[in-house]
């Protein structure tokens, strides 16, 4: 279970994070949504240890996670997507997936290397693709090949951020719905922030509406996506 | 025809080395961010070493490699001690902005290139001394002609393609080498995905010491020894590295050779003194039709 309790994050005067507590349920799809500039980036690199917390706590496992560095963050089994499908173009598909394993290659080679397999099986068009430099693939493929390397580390909870955007519906779709899997069948811990609240909410359990930096709503997904009066206040629609 | 190869040799083992330092300069800059006008200072000090150790009677040998672990651990020490602490340090908004970050370090290698030559002053008294080569290095004789080469012209060349070729390795076949292209290329995927970046940071440093350290006691002999008989040869490493572009090591390499062979050839059919008008001709050249270097990526910072 991650645990947030009064967080706070500050750019400078400007604060980002304004005391927020949530917990995302194991094996479950949280959601956090909310409208540009609500705070919903920042959330996620600040449990991933990108952004340092001014206050508050992240608890993961029982462990507290403030002032950890990313690199450790990422052992104790929390992989993040950041925003705008991050690879490395200049890497081929092939190293991109393996960096996402390197920090555990000597300990364990022949799980890399089966979860190395496993993504290929997930996404059979980055199989085709191994050799190509990651700059080459189109947008959706890039968002599959950001998962994959998180996916290669084996975490236990995921945190995505914007998966769908810029994409085609299609292959907003395609992605979302492995997502869905790895949560049902895997019991992978998924936190997914998404300005496109209505496919975020359709397969999410629990949703976390932000609005500038503070949490507005915490609800089971369905009930939130019902609220039109919720709805209308801060998504616009 | 003799004075063609001989200018092509020379050319060829006089670039191997400047390949070495653009390969030095270039590891930092990646790796880093920062040029490293300290990297034949270090350098200097390592060769002081291994002349040290020669006078004392040790074989070539003993203080080659110890010179060379004398230049990587000095590679790593200027990263922990010195550039390290710099990064860390945001305490007003003016060291914070990007400008002055990437110029700090830049102050700091000059202000360890003083210290490292005032030290080697110090401790070895400034002048200067020869410095021997482990072959012979005069023009070496086959079936009674003498070649256009010596054998410390083949030594040097072959000790610098198997470095290459190492490197290559390293950087395309093995994870440590793929951690350090990803911290170069975007730290924080790199970081995300539980690469330690500030170690391979260090490391950078260090391979880079390693490789000054060699180019050191590669040209020592041709140059002797003093406290700043390199900083030239870090000038013209520098040059190379413009030439191939700064964030490219393979760039950076052939900058090296073709810089070694343009100087060898204007040498051999010019005058000596025309040198330094034909690499700046060179440079200019490069800036004017390919400003980002020969294999530079087009958004690198110009220093």
């Amino acid at each position: 279970m991650l645990k947030i309790e009064n967080l706070v994050t500050e750019y400078g005067a400007v604060r980002a994070l304004d005391g927020i507590s949530f917990t995302a349920a194991e094996g479950k799809i949280t959601t956090v949504i909310g409208a540009n500039g609500a705070g919903k980036s920042t959330l996620l690199r600040t449990i991933s240890g990108l952004e340092r917390a001014k206050s508050g706590q992240i608890t993961w496992a029982d462990k507290s996670l403030i002032g950890k560095a990313p690199e450790a963050i990422v052992r104790s089994g929390i992989a993040h997507v950041p925003e705008g499908h991050a690879v490395i173009s200049q890497l081929t598909v092939a190293e991109n997936i393996e960096m996402g394993a390197l920090f555990r290659r000597r300990q364990n080679r022949s799980d890399v290397k089966l979860a190395i397999e496993e993504v290929y099986e997930l996404f059979p068009r980055l199989a085709e693709r191994s050799k190509q430099l990651a700059g080459t693939l189109s947008g959706g493929e890039r968002q599959m090949l950001a998962i994959s390397r998180a996916l290669v580390s084996r975490p236990k909870l995921l945190l995505l951020d914007e998966p769908s955007l810029g994409l085609a519906p299609l292959v907003v779709e395609q992605i979302i719905q492995t997502v869905n899997d790895l949560c049902r069948k895997n019991g992978l811990t998924v936190l997914l922030v998404e300005q496109n609240a209505n496919t975020a909410l359709a397969v999410a359990d629990y949703g976390v509406l932000l609005s500038l930096g503070k949490v507005v709503a915490n609800l089971p997904a369905a009930e939130l996506k019902a609220d039109a009066s919720l709805r209308a206040a801060y998504l616009g629609y | 025809m003799d004075q063609f190869l001989s200018a092509v040799f020379a050319g060829t083992s006089r670039g191997a080395i400047y390949a070495l330092v653009a390969l030095g300069l270039v590891l930092v800059w990646r790796g880093a961010g920062v040029i490293n006008f300290a990297q034949m200072g270090q350098a200097m000090f390592s060769t002081y070493v291994a002349s040290t150790l020669i006078m004392n009677e040790y074989s070539y040998w003993i203080a080659f490699f110890v010179a060379l672990s004398v230049g990587t651990i000095l590679g790593a020490i200027v990263d922990l001690l010195v550039m390290r602490p710099l990064s860390g340090k945001r305490s007003s908004a003016m060291l914070a902005s990007p400008a002055m970050r990437g110029t700090i370090p830049v102050i700091a290698s000059l202000g360890i290139v003083g210290i490292l030559q005032a030290a080697a002053g110090m401790i070895w008294a400034a002048e200067e001394r020869g410095f021997p080569t482990p072959v012979n290095s005069l023009g070496l004789t086959i079936g009674g002609n003498v070649m256009p080469f010596t054998a410390f012209d083949l030594f040097v060349i072959g000790i610098v393609m198997v470095v290459l070729l190492i490197t290559t390795i390293f950087f395309q076949k093995t994870g440590m080498g793929l951690a350090m292209r990803a911290s170069a290329l975007n730290p924080e995927v790199a970081r995300l995905s539980g690469i330690r970046t500030s170690s391979v940071r260090t490391l950078s440093w260090a391979i880079s010491g390693a490789a000054s350290s060699l180019a050191g006691l590669l040209v020592t002999p041709s140059a002797n020894l003093s406290p700043n008989t390199l900083d030239l040869i870090l000038i013209i490493g520098f040059t190379a590295t413009v030439i191939g572009g700064l964030d490219s090591l393979p760039g950076g390499v052939i900058g090296g050779f073709i810089l070694g062979l343009v100087i060898s050839f204007v040498n051999v059919y010019r005058s000596p003194s025309d040198i330094f008008l034909a690499i700046l001709v060179l440079l200019l050249i490069v800036l004017l039709v390919r400003p980002q270097g020969l294999l530079g990526s087009k958004e690198v910072r110009r220093v």
